[in-house]
């Protein structure tokens, strides 16, 4: 599937000032999209078709398989209110660098308003936790007209710590949340991964759903660079004498491994683990998801068949 | 190459500066913001200083450039072979203004002295020639005889000057200074050429045709402009005079005044006459007004005035009135004059004397003893013993014109022309007859020239002869013709004389031509064709060929009593102002001579005017004489240098360079922004 020409391109996105606009645009966008698609069926809530009997809605008529089939066929959702998806958004410093016009922080906050505004749209509950050293802000999941207004107007908030400490946090969410539930987790990892692996064990022993989004800007994947500069530490603010050119194939090198390591981390604790490029369309990461997300419980449902 | 400030070579070694920057590299100053410094490693920062030149291209750029601006400023030239060989000596041309308005004060004794100085204080290695201009370049000293004899220049030179005086001429300074251009032959092309002109330079210099060549480039003129102690001036020139038909000509004067003069008052006066017939009135400066001259009651043949203190513009000569005789025979009976039928009755009144003309018609039955300018034959046969006599008169170079009254005439035509199918017969028709074609570009018929003169419908012919036979001599040609068909007037040429034939006469009885408005212009024409021109004589300026018939020989006798005698074919250039006489076989004409008008603007001009004619003046410092062997070597290294202007061409160059320098810096610098964002 060519993304590229279906989907909004990030930097263009990020021109629209408003938050919420933004999630609205790529909600609406995948929203149509979908019922235009021949991915017609592939969403959260849709269960199965049925045939029609006097007394159903006219409504959920499936008017093209009518129209292929001669059938009248009814749309059956499946009704998924009981979700509860918490955002997890990283605010450290690191997250403040892009090289592409705006930040890795942008992109999270837009796909994290994105998250929620599609949930909600599907009647879904959804929170809000932001942190960096520790726990900032904590908006538990709910369901509530003007709790989107309030999620999205605590992403807008500028981060305000320096240093990430995930271990922290993470201990300090599983707190937090006592009620089982989706955790989708955006942040660029930019930590070791030795206290990573912990946490998301943690997590996931706790019943959760865990999602990671790892979002890192095209710059850091690829080290472009081409001068000797000092390079300063977004959050710990050290500076380190760098010639790109002799560091570049460490730094690919090294940053391989610790993609690997995340990786091998998420399978080991059935972790959903989402790449994200902030040059990569939010509308594609948002299908990822959901298509994942479709196959998981049509996998559940069949194992349900079959126990 | 030569340098006119090598000093400033020295100005190059700045190159020193740009090679040192680029030789001297900056430890990287930026500062980029990473995410983390997670997967990175520290290296040591490199060396100040390092032995690679970086940007290699702008480097030599810059060099470029300020070695550039170094030969710039030391102001490079090419010291040519002619330049390199010319030594500091000069050839110089003496040329002496003699026009009209070198009469003034003692301008021509300051003239001749000043050419003596300059010719005397020139070096023997030297060359000096001399020449006096007026409407001609006149060369007295050339530059091959001063190579030859140069001890004797000095006595040679002011033998040649003494012997020389102010002419009446104009000054055609432009034609001048051309042909002197010419002057410098050969022998002068390794000397600095220099021309000094010696003059008043007044406002009535002719310039206009300095702009049809090139000035050369080597050559300099050195103006020394002699002022009298006072330009005011007042000037007479004849503006018009009007001679037509009244001996008594109304003549018009222009006089002017510069401008602010001091003078006001003037008298004009003809020579000798009464007080009582002299104009005194005034004109204020710069004024230019046109008067009718006083009555002139003693026939004096100038005008003067008076009032200014130079004289040279004073006198306006006027020929007296000098009408020509022509003698005009008519055959026929001389009683027949105040008959009103008769054709003499009309040709009597039709010739009329002028201003210029004096007809004089005489009429009898038998040709007079002297042959007359003209002869007229209407309504008679000439008898066949004089036909032969007729014929002679025609071939010396006589003058006929034979109405066709009868086909008796035939014979007599057939005699005079040769022609034997000549036939004449009386037409019978009832009808008038008008005249159809008109060959009016034939010189007989030069009066109709005009197309407004050409209309011929008002005269009818009640009766003619039939002319035939005409074919077969290609000499008769038929000037018009009638409606018929039928010739009207033929004329043909018989030796050195004319014969015109007209088939019908202008008396009454024949055709109303003699009553119409084309009858005198008609005579006149005819009259202008056997020599006698009815045109008034042109006004003649000093330096115009006087009007002489080139077929024959004449006596010309200048106002000062010499006397020239002229070939047929040689002409007469005027040289000076009054009366000359003309003595033509027995005719004797008086023609007058004026100064020509422009010489009387005697205001001097700007020496400057001509530098905008494009011709090179010589600078103060060339004007000063005998400068040192260096000096005169750094003069013409800086004259060299201003000719060759080669500082001009890499100050282009640099600013090319700099351009190009301006646009790589600024592509360099952009990707490098580019590159670190």
């Amino acid at each position: 599937m060519n993304t590229a020409t279906t989907f909004l391109n990030p930097a263009a996105l990020m021109r629209i000032k408003s938050l919420e606009l933004r999630a609205k645009v790529v909600v609406e966008g995948l929203w149509k999209g979908m019922h235009r698609s021949p991915y017609h069926g592939f969403s959260v809530e849709f269960s199965e078709y049925r045939a029609y009997v006097q007394g159903d809605d006219p409504r959920y008529i499936d008017w093209k398989v009518l129209a292929r089939s001669d059938r009248t066929f009814i749309k059956k959702f499946e009704d998924e209110t009981n979700l509860r998806c918490q955002l997890v958004i990283d605010h450290s410093k690191s997250m403040g660098y892009g090289s592409q016009g705006f930040t890795k922080a942008d992109y999270a906050a837009t796909l994290a308003a994105t998250l929620a505004s599609f949930l909600m749209k599907q009647g879904d509950a959804a929170g809000l936790t932001t942190f960096a050293e520790g726990i900032e802000e904590h908006l538990p999941p709910r369901n509530r007209p003007g709790h989107l207004r309030r999620i999205i107007t605590e992403l807008e908030r500028p981060a305000k710590a320096t240093g990430t400490s995930l271990s922290v946090s993470i201990s300090q969410l599983a707190d937090l949340l006592r009620r089982r539930g989706m955790i989708c987790l955006i942040t660029d990892l930019l930590a070791p991964i030795e206290h990573l692996e912990k946490q998301l064990a943690l997590l996931s022993a706790m019943g959760h759903d865990l999602v990671l989004f790892h979002v890192m800007d095209r710059a850091e994947i690829d080290f472009t660079f081409e001068k000797s500069a000092h390079f300063r530490d977004a959050e710990s603010g050290k500076e380190r004498f760098i010639d790109p050119q002799a560091a570049r194939e460490t730094y690919l090198k090294r940053l391989q491994t610790h993609r690997d390591h995340i990786q091998q981390s998420c399978d080991r604790h059935r972790v959903e683990y989402h790449w994200c490029p902030t040059d990569k369309p939010l509308e594609e990461v948002l299908f990822q998801f959901l298509s994942v997300r479709q196959h998981k419980k049509a996998a559940k449902s069949s194992a349900r068949r079959a126990a | 190459m030569n340098w006119l400030f090598p000093l400033y070579l020295a100005g190059a070694a700045a190159i020193l500066a740009p090679i040192l920057l680029h030789l001297r590299r900056r430890p990287p100053q930026e500062r980029v913001e990473f995410s983390s410094l997670l997967f990175l490693d520290a290296h040591t920062p490199v060396p100040v200083s390092k032995r690679r030149l970086e940007n290699w291209l702008l480097l030599m750029l810059r060099c470029l450039a300020l070695i550039l601006l170094a030969l710039m400023f030391a102001r490079p030239f090419l010291r040519s072979e002619s330049t390199t060989t010319a030594s500091a000596d000069r050839a110089t041309l003496i040329l002496i203004d003699r026009s009209a308005s070198m009469r003034r004060d003692d301008l021509w004794k300051r003239a001749i002295a000043e050419a003596k100085r300059t010719a005397q204080s020139a070096k023997i290695t030297d060359r000096v020639a001399l020449a006096v201009f007026d409407q001609k370049l006149t060369p007295l000293w050339s530059f091959e005889q001063d190579r030859t004899a140069a001890p004797s220049r000095g006595a040679e030179i002011s033998t040649r000057l003494a012997a020389e005086t102010p002419s009446w001429s104009a000054t055609l300074l432009d034609r001048a200074l051309i042909d002197a251009i010419a002057l410098f032959g050969s022998s002068t092309t390794s000397l600095q050429k220099h021309i000094l002109l010696i003059t008043d330079l007044q406002e009535g210099t002719h310039l206009d045709s300095l702009r049809s060549i090139a000035w050369p480039s080597d050559l300099r003129l050195q103006v020394l402009r002699l002022d009298p102690a006072t330009a005011d001036n007042f000037s007479l020139a004849l503006a018009a005079s009007e001679q037509d038909g009244s001996k008594e000509a109304l003549i018009r004067l222009r006089l002017s005044n510069t401008r602010d003069s001091a003078l006001r008052d003037f008298k004009i006066a003809w020579q000798n006459a009464p007080k009582a017939d002299a104009i005194a009135a005034q004109i204020p400066p710069g004024a230019s007004r046109i008067f009718t001259a006083p009555p002139n009651a003693t026939q004096a043949t100038t005008l003067v005035l008076s009032g200014d203190k130079n004289d040279f513009d004073n006198r306006v000569f006027i020929a007296p009135p000098q009408p020509r005789a022509v003698r005009i025979h008519f055959l026929g009976d001389d009683t027949t004059r105040q008959e009103a039928a008769s054709p003499l009755y009309y040709l009597a009144r039709a010739l009329q004397p002028t201003a210029t003309l004096a007809p004089e018609l005489t009429a009898s039955l038998s040709l007079p003893v002297q042959n007359p300018d003209i002869l007229f034959i209407s309504g008679r046969t000439p008898a066949v013993e004089t036909h032969t006599r007729l014929s002679d008169f025609l071939q010396q170079g006589g003058f006929l014109i034979h109405v066709v009254t009868s086909p008796d005439d035939e014979v007599f035509l057939q005699t005079l022309t040769g022609n034997k199918d000549l036939t004449i017969t009386e037409d019978r028709s009832d009808d008038y007859r008008m005249l159809a074609e008109v060959n009016t570009r034939h010189p007989l018929l030069k009066p109709f020239a005009d197309p407004k003169l050409r209309d011929f419908t008002k005269i009818r012919f009640w009766k003619h002869r039939v002319i035939q036979g005409l074919k077969a001599s290609s000499s008769l040609e038929t000037l018009a013709t009638f409606d018929n068909g039928h010739p009207a007037i033929i004329s043909t040429r018989i030796g050195k004389g004319t014969l015109i034939v007209l088939a019908s006469g202008w008396h009454p009885g024949d055709s109303q031509l003699a009553l119409s408005t084309k009858f005198v212009p008609l005579l006149y024409g005819w009259l202008a064709a056997a020599g006698f021109s009815h045109d008034p004589a042109a006004t003649l300026l000093v330096g115009d060929s006087l009007p002489l018939d080139a077929a024959q020989a004449h006596m010309v006798i200048d106002p000062e009593g010499k006397s020239h005698s002229l070939k047929a074919g040689e002409s007469f250039i005027t040289t000076q102002i009054g009366l000359h006489q003309v003595q033509t076989g027995a005719r004797h004409q008086i023609i007058a001579v004026n100064l020509p008008p422009d010489e009387g603007r005697v205001l001097p001009l700007d020496p400057q005017k001509l530098a905008d004619y494009g011709i090179k003046l010589a600078s103060a410092a060339e004007t000063a004489s005998a400068p040192s062997a260096a000096e005169q070597q750094r003069l013409s290294a800086i004259e060299t240098e201003q000719r060759q202007h080669a500082w001009w061409w890499i100050l282009v160059i640099l600013l090319a360079v700099l351009l190009l320098e301006t646009a790589l810096a600024g592509r360099s610098r952009h990707s490098a922004v580019a590159q670190s964002a």
